[in-house]
């Protein structure tokens, strides 16, 4: 007994301790408080982020840079592991390695720098495996994550029912009970009164439907304005990668800043320009202000992703010319090694001992290694983000609002209540560039084992940073519509980027050949060949064997028809069980109207009303409902 | 300083479950009890709620301050802050299927939709009349409706939630209105695990 109540204590206590570590909170509930819980959301959504990205950094840190450092060749000593004798000189300038060149370029940091041997250190580590395998868990667990956050977050929609009690839940549930500052409180009240306003008014619209053919023709106008804008800005990017492959063929002294980051610029700027565009393009449309909000985000989306995508083409159009390189330095390479031998066998007829034959690493000519261009790329994508970010909240946010407090004194018009005023937390926004960043660090990471970890200094700046700006510079919504009740909006679209990001690393995966000298691949056919060669040498031969007959073709076809097969069967299931949930509550309420109706009838006299209530068994057909009635009656 | 295993002995005793309440929550709950009370007379009075500033700005604020007082009194001690504070633990998913046959502990879904309904319920007669609907809906919005416009939103929140036609919401009827609102959820204060 004594032993029950102390493990008890023991869980309370651990559940108030992992309660306790969570970080932030006190940050969150601050702005909570001054911003109410929309502005929350986001940060709340950014801390669950960081959480998903640390276990992916725990796992490519601990599992493939670490072992690789630890037990791995060390740099110069192979020729993939050194900076090239023609790069030497400027290896180590920090515009160099800002671009993620020279020394950084040869590191732990991208897939170039690890080596093919099957097994690694005392412990016979084997690292090529360890790295495919890390590269799919980090997908799978991802999926995992966001799928249990959805169905977590289900409860919350309500199934969209809430037009049948429209104006009973502005009245009960509209106040924030969590703003703590008289400001917000303003706003609140404001936002508020206008809900109301504006409820009146739908009603009353609801039965007038004025000159359709105007707004209609306005709609389209509007629509045919945002698919330029789309394939202007997708035209823009694939302009700039060219541009950019051109560059990388000069010399790189001759370029000034802008050409060599022209790209990521380009592609930063059109994030942040185009949605006011869409703004704009809105105004002709006028929609009901939440339908708008839907419709803005869903071309915001449209666009970054148009954008990824038409980078990802042009980064596949510059992995299949590295690999057309490939072969010509293959062919070189042979010829090189045919002139060094002969040069060394000239140096030897002179005396018959002579040095053995030696080439530096640095001397040996390397293979284009695409995998670490594409690797490189997204670095470079990520951290030109994050500095666009930061300048445009500084100059955009920060110094706007120190402008308007203290230009005031001396301007003509209210600057504050004008324009230009304070700017607002702009939650939607936000939270698109959140998601999309996440989605260019799933399809990086594969190429590039250390771009989890940047991405998690990168989260944890931004959540200072944000913060602080937030609580400086900003100030609380006027008028506050959320995008859905639940945060199953966003989270649907992670998954939706989640699986678009990982289609093309797939897709390299099992359809491009590995490069021939570089990384923990070269020198096999595709990249999953690494787990066919470990179940033969690591496992014993029956299992191969068995193995071997899995993969028969009509094993797998049936296969993936039982799981067809499940997954129409579930679907069916929770289906039918929706209906007869529905079915239930139906009862319930007949049955509740029946007991108020004869209530005054037979009142305080429970025995009447329970042969009552027995009689009208067939309100309560359901089997494992026979006593609903009985329940009802005497739920305190 | 803290005889908490006082409260525990006497509570254990009571009828309503704050038995499941732990040790650091007390302690907590009661540090908060004691940086309200400025009089540092052991009771709260209504001026130290209204330091708040959560209560202070919210419509409702001096509804939710009354929620803490028993009827016609002016100080409330430790005893019946936790009481009233207990309506907002969390429901765990063990407590739901133990103890069917017992009463229902202060933080079911129903007694928190109660304490809400008891809110807006101020003549207690278990109905929100129209009136009182008025006066809540006057709270929130001001003096920027005009009185008939209130009028008429009153009246349509009664249209949509009565269904035995008597012009006023029962509380059964303010159950199933607030029936798709994760009450459990948002009805919870954390820490109190």
């Amino acid at each position: 007994m004594m032993m029950a109540k102390k493990w008890a204590k023991f869980l309370r206590d651990f559940e108030n301790f992992k309660a306790a570590c969570v970080p932030w909170e006190n940050k969150i509930k601050a702005i909570e408080s001054q911003f109410g819980s929309s502005v929350a959301s986001y940060f709340l959504f950014l801390r669950w982020m960081y959480g998903v990205n640390m276990v992916m950094f725990i796992l490519t840190f601990g599992l493939i840079m670490l072992p690789e450092y630890l037990w791995g060749l060390p740099y110069g000593s192979l020729p993939r592991k050194t900076v090239p004798r023609a790069e030497e000189a400027s290896a180590a300038n920090f515009g160099v390695l800002y671009d993620f060149n020279g020394l950084a370029q040869y590191s732990i940091l991208f897939y170039g720098y690890y080596d093919n041997k099957r097994t690694i250190g005392w412990m016979n580590f084997r690292l090529p495996l360890s790295y495919f395998l890390v590269g799919i868990m980090c997908i799978g667990y991802s999926f995992l994550v966001v799928l249990k956050a959805m169905t977590k977050n289900i409860g919350d929609d309500g199934g969209g029912d809430d037009n049948a009690f429209n104006f009973s839940w502005k009245v009960f549930t509209s106040w924030d009970y969590l703003i703590g500052n008289p400001e917000t409180a303003d706003n609140k009240f404001n936002s508020i009164t206008m809900n109301f306003k504006e409820a009146i008014i739908e009603e009353r619209a609801a039965q007038v439907e004025e000159n359709v053919h105007l707004i209609r023709f306005l709609r389209f106008l509007a629509n045919f304005f945002v698919f330029l804008t789309l394939g202007g800005s997708g035209y823009l990017i694939f302009w700039a990668v060219k541009r950019s492959q051109e560059f990388a063929q000069q010399d790189p002294d001759t370029l000034g800043w802008w050409e060599k980051n022209e790209m990521n610029m380009v592609m930063s700027l059109l994030g942040m320009f185009c949605p006011t565009l869409f703004d704009l393009f809105a105004e002709l449309e006028d929609y009901h202000p939440l339908i708008a909000l839907k419709w803005l985000l869903g071309r915001i989306f449209a666009l970054l992703l148009g954008n990824l995508y038409v980078f990802i083409l042009a980064l596949m159009d510059e992995i299949n010319n590295k690999i057309e390189e490939e072969k010509l330095v293959k062919a070189n390479i042979t010829l090189w090694e045919a002139n060094m031998i002969k040069a060394y066998n000239a140096s030897l007829t002179g005396n018959t001992t002579g040095p053995p034959f030696f080439v530096h690493p640095a001397d040996v000519p390397r293979g284009p290694c695409w995998e670490t261009m594409v690797g490189q790329e997204f670095v470079r994508l990520t951290v030109s983000d994050v500095l666009t970010t930061y300048v445009t909240i500084l100059i955009g946010d920060f110094l706007r609002a120190c402008f308007v407090r203290f230009c005031n004194y001396c301007w003509c018009w209210d600057l504050e209540y004008g324009y230009p005023s304070y700017t607002e937390f702009d939650i939607s926004g936000n939270v698109l560039a959140l998601i999309f960043n996440q989605g260019m660090i799933w399809m990086g990471s594969f190429f590039a084992p250390s771009l989890p970890g940047i991405n998690i200094l990168r989260l944890h700046t931004s959540m200072y940073f944000q913060c602080w700006a937030v609580m400086c510079c900003n100030v609380p919504e006027a008028r506050v519509f959320k995008a859905s009740r639940s945060n199953n909006f966003y989270l649907g679209m992670l998954l939706l980027i989640l699986f678009l990001s990982t289609m093309p690393v797939l897709y390299m995966i099992v359809s491009l050949p590995p490069s021939f000298d570089c990384g923990p691949f070269s020198g096999k056919n595709r990249m999953f060949e690494v787990i066919g060669e470990t179940l033969e040498h690591d496992f014993p031969s029956w299992m191969a064997k068995i193995l071997r007959q899995l993969s028969n073709p009509g094993l797998v076809i049936a296969v993936v028809l039982v799981m067809a097969l499940t997954i129409y069967y579930l679907n069916s299931t929770a289906k039918g069980q929706k209906a007869a949930n529905l079915d239930l509550k139906k009862k319930m309420k007949q049955l509740q109207l029946l007991v108020a109706s004869n209530f005054h009838r037979y009142a305080g006299d429970p025995g009447v009303l329970l042969t009552l209530l027995l009689k009208s068994n067939d309100l309560c057909k359901v089997p494992e409902n026979k006593h609903c009635g009985v329940a009802i009656l005497f739920k305190p | 300083m803290v005889h908490d295993h006082d409260f525990k002995g006497h509570l254990h005793g009571d009828n309503f479950q704050i038995s499941l309440v732990s040790h650091s929550q007390i302690t907590r709950l009661y540090s908060r009890f004691t940086s309200l009370d400025k009089g540092e007379n052991g009771t709260l009075s209504r001026e130290d709620f209204q330091r708040i500033p959560e209560l202070a700005i919210n419509p409702l604020g001096d509804r939710i301050i009354n929620a803490f007082f028993p009827e016609g009194e002016d100080q409330v001690n430790f005893r019946g802050f936790m009481r009233t504070l207990a309506h907002f633990r969390p429901i765990e998913d063990n407590e739901k299927s133990k103890d069917v046959n017992g009463p229902e502990p202060l933080n079911s879904r129903s007694n928190k939709l109660h304490f809400a309904f008891r809110l807006y319920d101020l003549d207690k007669d278990d109905k929100i009349s129209r009136d009182e609907l008025l006066q809540v809906l006057r709270m929130m919005v001001g003096v920027n409706i005009s009185d008939e416009q209130l009028g008429s939103i009153a009246d349509r929140t009664i249209q949509e939630a009565d269904q035995d036609g008597d012009s006023a919401i029962s509380f059964t009827e303010f159950v199933k209105v607030l029936e798709k609102v994760d009450v459990e959820q948002k009805m919870s204060i954390r820490f109190l695990h």
